[in-house]
């Protein structure tokens, strides 16, 4: 074995150098693995069965899938509808026992907003907020600080990044091979993008709970065709909560289409509907969902 | 698992597009589940587990059999039934008197058959042989027919009479197919109650229906009309059936109106709510 020649880039041999390269990557990994768990653990006595349809799909699917429960819910009250102009309007009353971002959403339709844009009133996102950080108080989503703190490990591989790149330049320029150096450092890229991956909010004492309440709302899964008239408002909004956009299309095609509804599959963990069955088929007629409103795409007046 | 008891009070024809509501009934004692739409070894439909761990009693309800045919029930989809049956620890089973394919066409629907003594024979063939390849009971189920064959040798009662006589087997009435027929053909529907074999009723269909262009569809997608509850309470002052059962099969009302639906017909047959 030689000793460290004049000739290596920064005095230190290249063999000793991936050495060090590749254990630093692995301990970043490790940690921050490690500082993850402990920071989405969330808290273990939190319930998720007594959340209403809204929580469960922030926890499920993000902002957006609640926006849809909310819009869910309101459809099959028949207090909302869409037009062909792809907006909102009131169709009925605002039903009674709503939640915040049910109001909002309700008056944002009052104000024929595009079903696209109703995410960005001010009222409905505030209303999301405020629903984020009661599940956040609860233990069941990732408060935004822990995000952040998760997030952080990304220095640590950017740092990682520039040391490799730095060697590399040097290396070349010293007339050294660089072969597995560039492997290193395209690790080193690959383990940063995932340390920056992170869309599911819920805590793992929310995702545990969450499949428990999948589980006693089978009945809902757009594959059974349900008779959401039967199950009303809030089945409807269960249903979207739990088991994705497809449900909407299921309920309501014409609203679901004229909303502009997209189909985000609830979960990530596969149980999520396809969407491919989302017609309203054959004998069992389960569309209309009992709201009244608009036929054929009208129902939004002039 | 203990065998579950034959089907007892007011019951609720199971779906998938229902399964959470009638998940929900807390007093309910039996339900009935298209045998076809059942998987003899694979999965049980979701929410049938349940239902079955709570006691609920679940009969197999044959569609297509075809046991009015002129020839044999296949022998695949009798060896399915049978085989239902016993996943379910079904107490019994039931099918009905019509005929859904001839000579290889399938109709879709559940027909009538002339009501001739060839058409008694080739029935009771079937049921027999069906029979043989049970553990449980069959119950035999008369169609709705909004007409009748020019050449019927025997009255609706006769034939019925004939066909559970020679095969023991017993009887799955529908209170809205009786009143369909007698208001289709303008007769007096108790008088078919009074010479049908009512002892051997094993339990009641009820269903809504509606009428277009003056003839009485036996829909199941419309509420359970008034005259339909009336019948049920005629029928239970003669001989009060062991259980009855809503059938509801599409347009399914808001879970309110179904309960309300489950409740008339336990108040007219003088059975506890389910609901």
């Amino acid at each position: 074995m030689q000793l460290a020649a004049t000739g290596d880039t920064w005095g230190i041999p290249g063999p000793a150098f991936l050495l060090i390269y590749f254990g630093a990557a692995l301990v970043i990994a490790i940690a921050a693995l490690v500082h993850r768990r402990i920071l989405f653990a969330g808290d273990r006595a939190a319930r998720v069965d007594q959340l209403g349809p809204q929580q469960i799909a922030l926890l499920n699917g993000g902002e957006q899938l609640a926006l849809y429960a909310a819009l869910g819910g309101l459809r099959a009250a028949g207090a909302i509808a869409s037009a062909p102009d792809k907006t909102l309007c009131q169709s009925g009353p605002m039903p009674g026992g709503v939640t915040p971002l049910d109001t909002a959403v309700y008056n944002a339709a009052g104000r024929r907003i595009r079903a696209r844009e109703v995410r960005d009133d001010q009222w409905v996102s505030a209303a999301l907020l405020q629903l984020r950080d009661g599940l956040e108080q609860a233990g069941l989503a990732v408060t935004r600080a822990k995000l952040r703190a998760a997030r952080l490990w990304v220095l640590a591989g950017l740092a990682l990044i520039a040391l490799g790149i730095a060697r590399l330049i040097d290396g070349v320029q010293n007339e050294k091979p660089v072969g597995i150096l560039v492997v290193a450092i395209v690790a080193a890229i690959v383990l940063t993008l995932s340390l920056n991956t992170r869309t599911k909010i819920r805590t793992r004492a929310a995702t545990k709970g969450l499949s428990a309440v999948r589980r006693s709302h089978e009945h809902l899964s757009p594959r059974q065709s349900p008779a959401y008239a039967t199950y009303g408002a809030a089945g409807a909004a269960m249903g979207v909560a739990l088991f994705g956009a497809a449900s909407l299309y299921t309920m309501d095609p014409a609203f679901a289409a004229e909303a502009e509804i997209q189909r985000i599959s609830a979960g990530g963990s596969g149980i999520g509907d396809s969407g491919s069955s989302s017609s309203c088929g054959g004998s069992s007629s389960s569309c209309g969902g009992g709201g009244g409103g608009c036929g054929g795409g009208g129902g939004c007046g002039g | 698992m203990p065998a579950p008891s034959r089907p007892s009070g007011v019951g609720i024809g199971w779906r998938p597009e229902i399964a959470g509501f009638v998940a929900g009934l807390p007093g309910l004692r039996f339900a009935e589940v298209v045998a076809e739409s059942v998987h003899a070894h694979g999965d049980l439909p979701a929410g049938l587990p349940a239902l079955l761990e709570r006691g609920v009693t679940v009969v197999p309800h044959g569609v297509r059999l075809s046991l009015g045919g002129a020839e044999p029930v296949e022998a695949a989809r009798l060896e399915h039934f049978a085989a239902v049956a016993r996943r379910l620890n079904a107490p019994l089973v039931s099918e009905h008197i019509a005929f859904v394919r001839a000579g290889g066409v399938e109709a879709g629907h559940l027909l009538p058959l002339p009501r001739s003594h060839e058409a008694v024979d080739a029935v009771v063939a079937n049921v027999k042989l069906v029979q043989s390849a049970l553990d449980v009971p069959l119950a035999l189920e008369p169609i709705a027919a909004v007409f009748d064959w020019p050449d019927d040798e025997l009255d609706e009662a006769a034939f019925l009479t004939e066909i559970l006589d020679r095969t023991g087997a017993l009887l799955l009435l529908d209170v809205a197919n009786v009143y369909a027929n007698a208001r289709n053909r303008g007769t007096d529907p108790l008088e078919l109650l009074d010479r049908l074999p009512l002892d051997r009723v094993a339990y009641v269909h009820v269903a809504g229906g509606a009428e277009h262009d003056g003839i009485y569809h036996d829909t199941h997608t419309d509420a359970v009309p008034p005259p339909v509850l009336e019948l049920v309470t005629a029928l239970c002052e003669r001989h009060r059936p062991p259980a009855l059962m809503l059938e509801r099969d599409g347009d399914y009302p808001p879970a309110a109106a179904l309960r309300e639906e489950l409740d008339a017909i336990a108040r007219a047959a003088g059975y506890p709510t389910v609901t």
